[in-house]
């Protein structure tokens, strides 16, 4: 429930003000300011893709490190080596 | 058979031989010479680039003639002709058939490559890769404008041609047992990129005989003054060489489908998912074209279909990067030369893709159209992972073909110049571009930012250089002098291979 | 195929396309705010040409590699070229059109600061694309 009001609240900040801002803004002469919006734009973009980013450079550096051959968990052959042939 | 450096076959044996071993050699050798040739255009262009004002080159145009060739070059010569090295090699293999299915037409698809080379290299053009119109048809200045023409279109139907056998090969030569599902990734992804090019490559060369017409001044396709659109052209161009960047990448991710399930020690996560990635980005590939024309006075409408078209493959690309980090997940992994360049691969590929998020967004387009961020985001890809792709399975096939072992270590070194030379020039140019430098530029104003970030630019690019000349030491060393292979396991990983050097052929 | 549980993969393509419909929604929302020009935009022609820019304000006044605005006014450039592609770039206000021969493109924008910003090409046109350039002076109203 608690989130829904956070939600709410930032659907209203990101997006309804500004629009509604723009609506009236006409008559007080108050025009958009597109380098700001772009490059803001571009900020938030670069946010989510550095978060992503983070996220799978992690985990593919997680991934080489445990699962290299010197390991040490990585002593004894997987099942695939033994067992089943492929 | 393997190639035996010092005691070689008969040069003449192999350059008329239709055997798919045979041709996957010519492929190789082609694609890496110019690989090379064109890789030294390029540090030609940092070195120039390093402070403003003139160093290395003298005029802008030879500057501009230099990043033609290059980019021709390295799309054309290596990538395409690698692909294809590779696809001959393994794919009548992996389909369990004894040759390609049209062996004469194979070895005359080949031939069509040096061709194509050569009036490239000879004539020289200057309009970019991209050739648009009106610049190249009424002031490029021929024969180089023509010769770039026609060696385009001979390269042109040689993809088509090639295009055709791995297509023939795949669905109707393939073993009767051998269920399409069961087909390994790499042939796969050749048979996506190869139906892609049917699709893709006329258009362009319809293109391409229109641009000639108008150079000629016996049509106006692309002339307003006789009642063409140079925007036409754009739109027939992009509709090609978007998809034809998806049939550039599709066979390298799947030379890594090859790589790293082997060296991983464990099967595949999901053939199914693959199968289905491929075939996801073989379509939604061609959905996409003019987010490279979003600069072009476009509607806001056109541009949201764009949009929504390049997003959309990008789950395919993603579904790919799963099945990767799936597939080393739980196994043991020998981290030999192919799989750092295949891990490697997958992180700039990652990153690649990412900045291409971002360009997909329409209004950052105008802050990064033809700037150096361009240039930075499609070299992640281009080289960062088609290359490290490539070359990880030049790594990989070198014991089959020579029956030798490369050097483990120089390999590595190889691999870490490399990828601390490509982040530290491809990183790079993404900032350059967005602080403003534009791309295909022979000099800039002094801003000290520029300066500063050129020369980064630049020192990465030789770093690239310097690592690329311990490969070549490595290749032309160890081919001859090499410790012998194991042949039936260069690596000692206990995995099972695709043997190109056990194949019947009719000279042994 | 695989036999085993794919419900990680699912889940991995649902966080995918739920920030790749976030990227498109945010995009689609922007452009269409810096889309429309407003009524009392001046409007100011930019030509392009090998290799330089020349510009003709509303009242006539013509400008060649320099272009004199007043900080606060609207203005819409219409773009376009005499010779070959070149593309209209004021990197500092992210103003860019291509300049296609045949067509008029249209940007507007309005200048903020006051000062002196470069005006580039951003296509290549030729011998001296990479020095195509040109000067916007803006000035205190």
């Amino acid at each position: 429930m608690k989130n829904i009001r956070y939600l709410a609240i930032s659907v209203v900040i990101l997006f309804i003000l500004p629009t509604v801002t723009i609506a009236f803004g006409e008559e007080t002469k108050e025009y958009v300011n597109r380098r700001a919006e772009i490059w803001n734009l571009f900020f938030r973009m670069t946010t989510a893709v550095f978060v992503v980013g983070a996220v799978v450079s992690g985990t593919q550096i997680w991934l080489i490190w445990r699962f290299r051959e010197s390991h040490p968990k990585n002593k004894t052959p997987t099942k695939w080596e033994t067992g089943e042939s492929h | 058979m393997v190639l035996e450096i010092a005691k070689p076959r008969p040069v003449w044996q192999i350059m008329f031989s239709t055997h798919h071993t045979d041709v996957g050699l010519l492929y190789l050798i082609t694609s890496i010479a110019f690989l090379f040739l064109g890789g030294a255009l390029a540090l030609a262009m940092r070195a120039e680039l390093f402070l403003p004002g003139s160093q290395i080159i003298q005029d802008s145009m030879t500057f501009h003639r230099f990043f033609t060739v290059h980019g021709t070059t390295l799309i054309f010569l290596f990538i395409l002709p690698f692909a294809a090295a590779i696809g001959n090699y393994l794919v009548p293999i992996m389909v369990r058939y004894k040759d390609m299915a049209y062996p004469k037409l194979n070895a005359v698809a080949y031939w069509m490559i040096p061709v194509g080379a050569a009036l490239i290299w000879l004539g020289f053009a200057d309009f970019t890769w991209n050739a648009y119109p009106t610049y190249s048809i009424l002031r490029a200045p021929g024969p180089a404008a023509d010769m770039w023409i026609f060696g385009l279109k001979i390269l042109g139907v040689s993809s088509i041609l090639g295009a055709i056998n791995f297509i023939v090969t795949i669905l109707k030569c393939k073993h009767p047992d051998l269920p399409l599902s069961k087909v390994p990734l790499f042939a796969w992804s050749t048979l996506i990129a190869s139906v892609m090019i049917l699709v893709a490559v006329p258009t362009f060369a319809a293109a391409l005989l229109m641009l000639l017409t108008d150079r000629l001044g016996v049509s106006g396709f692309f002339n307003p003054a006789m009642g063409g659109d140079p925007i036409a052209y754009q739109h027939l161009f992009w509709f090609t060489f978007h998809p034809e960047v998806y049939i550039l990448v599709l066979p390298a991710i799947g030379m890594m489908y090859e790589i790293i399930p082997r060296f991983s020690r464990k099967p595949l996560f999901s053939s199914g998912s693959g199968i289905a990635a491929f075939i996801l980005l073989g379509i939604v590939g061609f959905a996409s074209w003019a987010h490279h024309m979003y600069a072009t006075g476009m509607s806001f409408t056109e541009k949201t279909v764009f949009m929504i078209g390049t997003l959309a493959a990008v789950p395919g690309s993603a579904m790919h990067v799963f099945n990767f980090f799936a597939t080393m997940w739980g196994g043991r992994i020998r981290f030999s030369t192919p799989m750092m360049w295949s891990v490697g691969g997958i992180a700039l590929f990652f990153a690649a893709g990412s900045g291409g998020v971002l360009n997909t967004a329409m209004p950052l387009d105008f802050i990064t159209h033809d700037s150096y961020w361009v240039v930075g985001h499609f070299h992640l890809f281009v080289f960062g992972t088609i290359a490290f792709g490539s070359i990880a399975f030049l790594y990989y096939i070198f014991p089959f073909v020579t029956g030798r072992m490369y050097n483990e270590k120089l390999g590595q070194l190889h691999f870490v110049l490399a990828f601390i030379g490509a982040v530290i020039v491809f990183f790079t140019q993404h900032i350059l571009g967005l602080f403003g430098m534009p791309r295909r530029v022979f000099d800039y104003p002094p801003f000290p930012e520029w300066i500063a970030m050129n020369q980064i630019a630049t020192v990465g690019a030789m770093i690239i250089g310097a690592s690329m000349i311990i490969f070549l030491i490595n290749m032309i060393h160890s081919s001859a002098k090499g410790k012998e292979a194991n042949m039936d396991d260069p690596w000692g990983i206990g995995g099972k291979y695709y043997f190109p050097h056990r194949v019947k052929t009719p000279h042994h | 195929m695989s036999g085993h549980s794919s419900w990680p993969e699912w889940v991995y393509i649902g966080v995918v396309v739920a920030i790749l419909v976030w990227v498109g929604a945010d995009s689609w929302y922007i452009e269409k705010l810096i889309d429309h020009a407003p009524e009392d935009a001046e409007i100011i022609k930019v030509t392009g040409q090998q290799w330089f820019w020349s510009f003709e304000h509303a009242d006539g006044t013509k400008e060649v590699g320099e272009l004199h605005l007043k900080k606060g006014h609207p203005y819409k450039f219409e773009v376009q070229s005499k010779d070959v592609i070149h593309s209209f770039n004021i990197h500092d206000y992210t103003v860019m059109m291509d300049a296609v021969p045949g067509r008029i493109n249209t940007v507007w924008f309005v200048p903020d600061e006051a000062g002196e910003f470069p005006i580039q090409c951003r296509e290549y046109c030729g011998l001296i694309h990479y020095n195509m350039r040109g000067t916007l002076y803006v000035e205190e109203s």
